[in-house]
């Protein structure tokens, strides 16, 4: 069933759309200027993304998106990766609206989600540490919320959050206004907008919960980490070329430091643990069409843990062959770094992806 | 953590500084180094002067230039308590580098000049070897001087100088002699940063601070009685001045003060059992053991009277990758939390520095000669390959 297609026409239509942007818009001066902006602002080129059709490339076409595999988007996520793009395309798109498209029953659909990809509104997920459900009670007809979620990308500007609850040891997701929550923006180290967004018993009558959607959190939630995984398999190939050209650039002792051995080792490494982890990106979001949830799961699971791995030791290197210039603020390869801590980070740990992928058959 | 340097006099010395140091440091300044905040320059200040009422600053100086006559071991101790305790690191480019090379290389008039100023810190030193096209190639430095009336015009620039904000003066490696074999050609000069010409840029870092710089020099005046010992020898005296302190350059004080951090960051978050963080936990524990053992075997060598060569080499290696394994871990064991920008509104307090001194740390294998120079170091110089 893996098949390792190549991108069709349009996942490659998309790339191109997404490198364009990059190079039109994601110097670093030009990122630098709008990360002066507030982070609760609306996010600079929102209106733009949705109208080049990223935001609703993974969902599904009878909902109103472009219906392309997840496979088929990781060329685009590859690329706003590695452009440290600082709008949160993968959290509203991904994680949110494909998720919600097959959460929300079939008549709810258009109308919930029309303005979310038109981008008129930003809509994410919001659920607690590590991805565990917020804690619900009833109270008569209503459900009461309270819990908290550190750094929710996207939340910044959100107008409403989607929180996966649970009550009575079953998920389900509850939308809230934001305005219902208390939500403190933040910037993240990689300079993109976040919120903390705590519940403080906050009340919604019960029969607006929408129970009965285990399947399409799962698959949400996988989604976005592949994603996630796109986007830093992107990251990662950026260091490689940044770092390949800087050893074929610098010179020291009279020659370019590519020529010493032990530099182009490390570079050998860099290049596999690139080769691995484009591999395993592709791998998972393959898998994600499979109807088989702990199969979807294994995989995605192997690529986080591979590329994780990946990412900390091309971090490393790429920052050492660099030598003081890696450790500034003035090349692309700081910034890149602070991504890939980024992503690294979220999406649950290694400890927790090694267990789900040894306990699935 | 095992201290493995713990006979009796050993405690009774741990003590004596303990004493002091619970006595002196100002809680709020302890609070940052414990947390691995960035220090302001006050922070340095003030207790290096506690520590230079003390007469404690110059551990490494013989006792007629104003240091306490420790041995090696006392120094291992010392460094490893006031870790402990938290204090602030002493600015180290007057004490440990350029303060040595005086009392070696300097004259008479220049151990006067500087060295009572060094221990008081008056003046605060930066250290202007590196320049944009030599790092690890230090000796293709091309920052020139020539000859003038009673002194030498300098000029060139120089390049991730550590705290130049801070300092008012710089020693820096100079060509003297264009002509000769690239090593042979270098002088040390101190420069004053108040002198016409010297200028600075601050070089912002990915951890979103400035603490190195570029220093500009244009024509500047040194005067001849600020060159260090010979012209042309500049090499030789920076050779013998990364020599210095060799047995301290595995920061096992670091070392042992990071790895109590991340075990209380484990205990505070409910990781202090979880069979994974708790084995890795350990197996730094053996690590720094075992450069701490090699120190003190290295060192009862050194006090039985070899002469220590390029082999402590080895302690830099081991002692940064274990610095840096240890901030890995750090990010390990605060997930997600590591993410907000420490100075926003997001952060959380136990927490808020783990990705700054994950970023600020990747310097260590960088700087002081990179661990690959060290690396071929040991092996060209040690195992003769
Ligand atoms: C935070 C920080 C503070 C610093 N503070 C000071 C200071 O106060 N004063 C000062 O003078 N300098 C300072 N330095 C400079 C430091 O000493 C240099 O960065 C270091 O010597 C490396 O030089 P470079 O950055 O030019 O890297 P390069 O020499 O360009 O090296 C780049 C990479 O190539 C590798 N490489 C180079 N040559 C070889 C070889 N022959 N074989 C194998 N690998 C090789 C290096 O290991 C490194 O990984 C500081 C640096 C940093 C990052």
């Amino acid at each position: 069933m893996i098949r390792f297609e190549l991108p069709t026409e349009e996942a490659l239509l998309l790339k191109d759309t997404a490198e364009r942007f990059v190079a039109d818009h994601y110097a670093l001066e030009q990122r630098a200027k709008a990360l002066s902006a507030a982070p609760g602002d609306v996010p600079r080129h929102w209106a733009e993304m949705a109208e080049l059709g990223w935001l609703v490339a993974c969902v599904p076409e009878d909902a109103g998106g472009l219906g392309l595999t997840p496979a088929q988007i990781v060329p685009m996520m590859e690329v706003l990766g590695a452009g440290l793009i600082l709008e949160p395309v993968g959290a509203v798109s991904l994680g949110c609206a494909a998720m919600l498209a097959r959460a929300l029953s079939p008549d709810d659909v258009a109308e919930r989600l029309a303005p979310v990809l038109a981008g008129e509104a930003i809509e994410v997920v919001v659920a607690g540490r590590d991805g565990a459900p917020i804690a619900a009670r009833r109270e008569g007809g209503n459900l009461v919320l309270s819990g908290a979620s550190p750094a929710v990308i996207g939340a910044a500007a959100a107008t409403a959050f989607w929180v996966v609850a649970e009550l009575d040891g079953s998920r389900m997701l509850v939308r809230i206004p934001a305005e219902d929550a208390a939500v403190t923006p933040c910037r993240l180290v990689d300079g993109q907008a976040a919120a903390q967004v705590v519940l403080d018993d906050v009340t919604v009558p019960a029969d607006e919960a929408i129970s009965g959607c285990h399947a399409a959190l799962d698959f949400g939630a996988d989604l976005a980490l592949v994603g996630v995984l796109a986007e830093t398999s992107g990251v990662i190939d950026a260091l490689h070329k940044a770092t390949l050209d800087y050893v074929k650039m610098r010179e020291q002792f009279g020659r370019p430091i590519g020529r010493f051995q032990v530099v182009q080792h490390k570079m050998a490494d860099m290049f596999i643990a690139c080769e691995e982890a484009r591999s395993m990106v592709l791998l998972a979001a393959e898998a994600m069409e499979s109807k088989d949830a702990a199969f979807r799961g294994k995989l995605v699971s192997a690529a986080r843990v591979k590329i994780s791995d990946a990412a900390r030791a091309v971090l490393r290197d790429a920052v050492q062959l660099h030598g003081g210039m890696g450790v500034s603020d003035e090349l692309a390869v700081g910034h890149l770094v602070k991504r890939l801590l980024v992503l690294t980070q979220t999406g649950g740990n290694r400890a927790a992806h090694l267990k789900r992928f040894a306990k699935a058959a | 953590m095992t201290d493995l340097l713990n006979a009796p006099e050993d405690s009774a010395f741990r003590a004596e500084i303990r004493a002091f140091v619970e006595a002196e440091l100002d809680p709020a300044t302890r609070a940052k180094v414990s947390r691995g905040s960035p220090l302001a320059r006050e922070d340095f200040l003030r207790w290096h002067q506690s520590m230079h009422r003390k007469g404690w600053v110059a551990p490494g100086w013989p006792a007629e230039h104003g240091g306490p006559g420790w041995s090696a071991r006392q120094r291992l101790i010392a460094d490893e308590e006031m870790f402990r305790l938290h204090t602030p690191p002493l600015p180290g480019f007057g004490l440990k580098m350029i303060g040595p090379i005086l009392i070696r290389f300097g004259s008479r008039e220049q151990q006067q000049r500087f060295l009572p100023r060094i221990l008081s810190c008056e003046d605060w030193w930066c250290q202007g070897f590196s320049e944009p096209g030599a790092g690890s190639d230090l000796a293709s430095l091309r920052t020139r001087a020539v000859r003038t009336d009673g002194g030498w015009l300098v000029s060139g620039s120089k390049t991730w100088t550590t705290y130049a904000q801070y300092a008012n003066w710089i020693f820096c490696l100079v060509r003297t002699d264009p002509e000769v074999k690239k090593q042979q050609g270098i002088s040390m000069m101190l420069i004053d940063m108040a002198a016409p010409g010297v200028s600075r840029r601050p070089i912002r870092l990915m951890d979103g601070t400035d603490e190195v710089n570029e220093i500009f020099l244009d024509n500047v005046f040194v005067p001849d009685d600020l060159v260090v010992g010979e012209i042309n020898m500049g090499w030789t005296y920076a050779k013998a001045l990364l020599e210095h302190e060799r047995l301290g350059i595995g920061g096992i004080g670091r070392s042992k003060h990071l790895l109590a951090r991340v075990r209380e960051m484990a205990e505070a978050t409910g990781l202090g059992d979880d069979p994974e963080i708790s084995a890795r936990l350990a197996a730094f524990e053996i690590d720094i053991m075992a450069i701490e053992a090699t120190t003190l075997r290295l060192l009862a060598a050194a006090e039985a009277g070899r002469t220590l060569g390029a082999e402590t080499s080895l302690l830099k290696v081991r002692g940064t990758e274990v610095q840096q394994g240890l901030t890995e871990l750090m990010l390990d064991i605060a997930g997600p939390a590591a993410l907000p920008e420490s100075a926003g509104d997001c952060a959380d307090a136990l927490f808020a520095n783990v990705a700054y001194q994950f970023l600020n740390w990747r310097k260590l294998s960088i700087y002081g000669g990179s661990n690959e120079i060290q690396r071929s170091i040991l092996a060209g110089q040690v195992l003769g390959l």
